[in-house]
């Protein structure tokens, strides 16, 4: 569970709690750049029941868009990865993401700074691009692209496209938070209740 | 039908309504200069038909460098504005190269033949990617615009509206200088 406290002076505390470690809460107030009451809108496409959330913030629009299973093991059969391999990243939830720099200024982002905190309530990383192509090329495999850049210095008018892998299973809720930095200030934004895609359309 | 026509219909199928609103979304026209540019990478690459492209034959020309994938949404959505501004600047002075990253030549064969205007400008075929490693490409679609002494001087990450009048004049200055 992740809490986000508003104290009166404005500064927001992040409470963890990190029920695996036996800890009740740990507060960070003073060092941690706030948690951003974020502008976020979710989408239901009414036929497949698929949904998709933007967040709109200071300086950055993230879109992270469901996706099916059977959509990742099309994508990656098509580039003829092993069937282990296809199954592999399809038993991820998986989501389409799209990060544009909505600001006149630079927009950095590093995907190891996000973290997605599940119904266990721990904070976990996200497996990155690097730690994909790593795992690929240990089977042989030498294709690079789909997933979203570990990085990025985005310029006025930048964007990006690619999956988002999160190691939960199907239909699971779970929390992501991320950052990125405008002319190197930090920013924090969250989504919460986020949820994985279904195995299947119904 | 090729597979990944399938797949873009499926994966279009799929989205929500979000989605759905964002792909008519005007692509931008920023391009953003280098505070210090770079010499873009040498390169030798093969077209469709086999036949041999060394980007330094292209000295001396402004060059508009795309990389991209059939599987990119933003590269197709982009790609027709690269054949108007090939289209509309002379060739003698200005070139788009489009470098395909790790696809067949038959199955961008299949992709280009069912665009409404067939591009007339090269695509080369990047089967390793090593020519995107060594321009430092993390995502697709990523483009450069290279002046006439092989200097790196603009660059867009993602879809651009490339035959855009800002865009346009960019070029037209580089080829003046």
């Amino acid at each position: 569970m992740i809490l986000v406290k508003n104290t009166p002076d404005g500064i927001s505390s992040l409470c963890v709690n990190l029920r695996r470690a036996g800890m009740a809460c740990v507060c960070f107030a003073a060092f941690a750049p706030p948690v951003l009451a974020a502008n976020i809108s979710v989408q239901k496409n009414p036929d497949s029941g698929l949904l998709a959330w933007t967040m709109e913030d200071e300086g950055i629009s993230i879109e992270l868009i469901q996706l099916l299973p059977d959509f990742v093991r099309a994508i990656y059969s098509a580039h003829n990865f092993p069937k282990a391999e296809v199954e592999a990243i399809a038993s991820w939830c998986v989501f389409g993401t799209i990060l544009k720099n909505t600001s006149q200024q630079q927009m950095s982002y590093r995907v190891a700074d996000w973290r997605y905190i599940g119904e266990d309530g721990v904070e976990q990383p996200i497996k990155t691009k690097t730690q994909w192509i790593e795992q690929w090329r240990r089977a042989g495999i030498n294709f690079s692209w789909t997933l979203l850049p570990d990085s990025g210095d985005f310029e006025v008018g930048d964007w990006q496209q690619g999956f988002t892998t999160i190691k939960l299973p199907r239909d699971s809720t779970f929390d992501l938070v991320i950052s990125w930095k405008l002319d190197g200030e930090k920013h924090v934004g969250k989504f919460e209740n986020l949820r994985c895609a279904p195995e299947s359309l119904k | 039908m090729p597979r990944t026509f399938v797949l873009m219909l499926a994966f279009y199928c799929l989205l929500p309504p979000a989605q759905a609103a964002w792909e008519p979304e005007k692509l931008g026209r920023n391009l953003t200069a280098l505070a210090k540019p770079l010499p873009a990478p040498d390169f030798a690459l093969k077209d469709m038909d086999d036949e041999s492209y060394s980007f330094a034959d292209y000295r001396g020309k402004v060059v508009l460098l795309n990389f991209w994938a059939t599987w990119c949404p933003p590269c197709r959505r982009e790609m027709p504005s690269m054949e108007r501004l090939h289209q509309m600047l002379d060739s003698d002075v200005f070139k788009v190269i489009a470098i395909n990253q790790m696809e067949s030549p038959d199955h961008v064969f299949a992709y280009t033949g069912q665009l409404a205007v067939d591009p007339t400008f090269p695509i080369l075929f990047d089967s390793d990617s090593s020519i995107a490693n060594a321009y430092k490409v993390k995502g697709l679609p990523t483009t450069y615009l290279i002046d006439k002494q092989g200097m790196i001087r603009y660059r867009a990450i993602g879809g651009r509206e490339f035959d855009h009048p800002d865009v346009v004049k960019l070029i037209k200055q580089l080829i003046e200088e």
